[in-house]
């Protein structure tokens, strides 16, 4: 009311009596939401990172692993200080190509990246990322497709079930503005300047194996000691786990560490039955977790899984990933064939969902998922659908009379 | 068989008791030393003379043979033995900066899998491999040929397992009625697997003689896949339609579907038809009281 009576004289318009009111200041409610832009505020108490989201269902602080269908099947992305470990297809094609999603995605949000390998050159890698769709270009294609796609089959239109045509098949293409999540051309590579404006941390393992010659006794397998030695320093000295709180502006680090298990770290878990040091890698993955409950970064390992002989220590493994995503590809196995799956490339089971801060799972309710790697896109969809449009047809019911 | 020496990296040459590998292991070689390469023989299996047995001295002067088959374990202290033993040879061939392209021939890769931890085996098999692509960072120039003799049945699934994860080629030795095969399949980095069969003969020089195929008294084969299941077979309903019924099943407006003639039909009364009825038979036990039940309630 103090603010009516300073403009007394009667100025009419709603719009001056706010304008003085704000001027004034005599309210103290303020304003105190996460703004658009998010990264200036300095009155919120929201850390906003870019790249990154808070989850809708907890508020955990979310990242996108590269691909937005997997992101939708982990509920909105791979949670800040967590594990995503994908057991690799058999001649290692699929993970390696969502090995290669994420570390694109950290490169086009800015993150800071860490890559390990102990086959590949860690700038090799790098060379061979996808490169990213723009929105325009991708709804192009996405109606091309659909037009190729019109096969007679899928022209049955569900006459009785009509409501389920509705149903979206997992995914319903980008959003304009996808801040989020981005999609990326598989045949195309990224552009150099992109790469080289990011900033990343290489860790080859053949090139540090022959600067040591002692090797002291130890429980870990020397690959993994110099391993998690190299990510903790990195973590340290670039201040993600706030140890420089005065330094610039918070970013992610993203981990990559390619065939985790195989042989050529050192360890001998996929060769033999019984080995000397089967604790080596659970000990390694424990370690590691906390380096990253204790900072801000997330981290892909692919592991092949499938030459590992021991079950119990993938059980062990599989316990100390937070979330497990296991690829089957159909190449050269006897599904190629089958009818049923002739329009994938192979099967993708979600094995674990964390519980962070929870009670509960977030697991979606759907188990038989399918991913076909289409010419530029990989897509994840519920392989079953087409096969019940297939065989249900209604029943033999007299439909003269009405 | 072109294509098995055209890709560079890791070639596994796995054989069997029924089908062996090492024929084919010379021929490769034989054929390398024909195109001008070096060609370095790790031999640990069979002595030296019997591995250059069979080989012209035109070839056998290109060959440079590093023999681990006399003193394995160094205990003659002569200084002919190759230092550091077996993973030295192998590390000491992963250091070699020689230009040009190159040719290294294990035989066989068992016997360094029984003898050395498979790790660093696997380890300096890479190495090897990834060799020439270290200086400078850019494209290998000339591929590093790397074959390897592996006899399948003395090792387990772990170690083939991991051996065939690295191996950029695997020629799988098999046969039927005397006719030696070879199963081929190849790795492109980042492109799908590729299959071949291959029926072939080693004539005694050495050289490769490629067939077209079994002689034709070969058995049947059997059918490799069951033929798909059809779903809609033994049910104890009909799935299937007639075209009759067909048409009438399309002709039909579903009570969802909203046209034009039903909205109207709605408005209009029809003319002639009586409003509906309702035809009740009171029970015994049906109390027909007018009044509203609730106002019991003391609500």
């Amino acid at each position: 009311m103090a603010a009516v009576a300073t403009c007394g004289t009667g100025a009419g318009s709603t719009g001056s009596i706010v304008a003085t009111t704000s001027k004034n200041n005599v309210t103290s409610f303020q304003r105190k939401g996460p703004r658009a832009s998010g990264t200036d505020s300095g009155c919120s108490r929201l850390v906003s990172i870019a790249g990154t989201r808070p989850s809708v269902r907890n508020g955990q602080l979310l990242v996108s692993t590269g691909l937005p269908a997997l992101d939708q099947l982990l509920g909105g992305g791979l949670a800040v200080g967590t594990v995503l470990l994908i057991e690799e297809d058999k001649y290692n094609i699929y993970s390696s190509l969502l090995f290669k999603y994420f570390l694109a995605e950290g490169i086009i949000n800015g993150h800071t990246l860490l890559v390990a390998s102990a086959k590949e050159d860690p700038a090799d890698i790098l060379q061979e990322l996808p490169a990213p769709l723009l929105d325009d270009n991708y709804k192009k294609d996405l109606d091309e497709d659909i037009c190729n796609h019109q096969t007679p089959d899928s022209n049955i239109k569900m006459k009785i079930a009509w409501r389920y045509q509705l149903l979206p098949k997992m995914e319903s293409g980008p959003v304009s503005s996808s801040r989020f999540g981005h999609y990326y051309d598989a045949s195309k590579r990224m552009p150099r300047e992109l790469i080289e404006t990011s900033k990343w941390h290489g860790f080859f393992f053949p090139e540090k194996l022959s600067s040591t010659l002692n090797k002291e006794p130890c429980s870990l397998t020397h690959g993994y000691r110099r391993l998690l030695q190299f990510i903790q320093k990195v973590i340290y000295e670039e201040g993600f786990d706030g140890s420089n709180p005065q330094k610039k502006q918070k970013n992610i680090l993203r981990i990559g560490i390619q065939n985790l298990g195989s042989p050529l770290w050192g360890d001998d878990i996929c060769c033999t039955e019984n080995c000397d040091n089967s604790h080596s890698l659970t000990k390694f993955l424990y370690v590691l977790r906390g380096l990253l409950r204790t900072s801000l970064s997330a981290c892909i390992i692919t592991m092949p899984a499938h030459l590992i002989q021991n079950r119990a220590i993938i059980a062990r493994i599989t316990n100390l990933s937070d979330t497990v995503v296991g690829l089957e590809s159909f190449i050269g196995s006897e599904r190629e064939t089958n009818p049923l799956y002739k329009d994938y490339h192979g099967l993708i089971h979600i094995r674990q969902i964390p519980r962070l801060n929870n009670l509960i799972y977030d697991v979606s309710d759907v188990k038989d998922l399918a991913f076909k790697l289409k010419r530029k896109l990989f897509t994840i969809e519920i392989h079953t659908q087409k096969k019940f449009n297939l065989c249900i047809e209604e029943k033999n019911v007299d439909y003269n009379t009405s | 068989m072109e294509s098995v020496l055209a890709l560079g990296g890791l070639v596994l040459l796995r054989d069997s008791v029924e089908w062996e590998g090492r024929s084919l292991l010379k021929a490769l070689v034989k054929k390398s030393a024909l195109c001008g390469e070096q060609v370095h023989i790790l031999g640990c299996e069979v002595s030296e003379d019997e591995f250059r047995e069979g080989f012209e001295s035109s070839i056998n002067s290109r060959l440079i043979y590093h023999d681990l088959f006399r003193d394995p374990l160094s205990w003659s202290r002569t200084g002919e033995a190759l230092p550091g033993g077996p993973l030295g040879a192998l590390q000491a061939m992963c250091r070699r900066t020689d230009p040009g392209p190159f040719t290294i021939a294990l035989d066989s890769l068992s016997w360094l899998l029984l003898h050395l931890p498979c790790t660093a085996v696997c380890q300096a098999l890479c190495a090897l491999s990834h060799q020439h692509s270290r200086p400078g960072g850019s494209c290998p120039a000339e591929p590093v040929r790397v074959l390897g003799l592996l006899h399948e049945e003395l090792h387990g699934p772990g170690a083939l397992g991991a051996l065939s994860s690295l191996a950029q080629t695997e020629v799988t030795l098999s046969g039927a009625m005397g006719q030696a095969s070879a199963h081929i399949l190849s790795r492109r980095p980042r492109q799908r697997p590729a299959h071949q069969t291959q029926w072939f003969s080693i004539l005694p020089d050495f050289s490769l003689d490629l067939q077209g195929g079994p002689p034709l008294e070969s058995q049947p084969h059997p059918d490799p896949h069951t033929p798909p299941v059809d779903p809609t077979a033994h049910v104890t309903f009909n799935l299937h339609l007639s075209k009759k019924e067909k048409e009438a099943k399309d002709s039909l407006t579903l009570p969802f579907q909203f046209s034009s003639e039903k909205q109207q039909a709605l408005l209009r009364p029809r003319p002639g038809q009586a409003t509906s009825h309702i035809f009740y038979e009171p029970d015994a036990y049906d109390d027909l009281d007018q009044e509203d039940p609730d106002d019991d309630l003391d609500v």
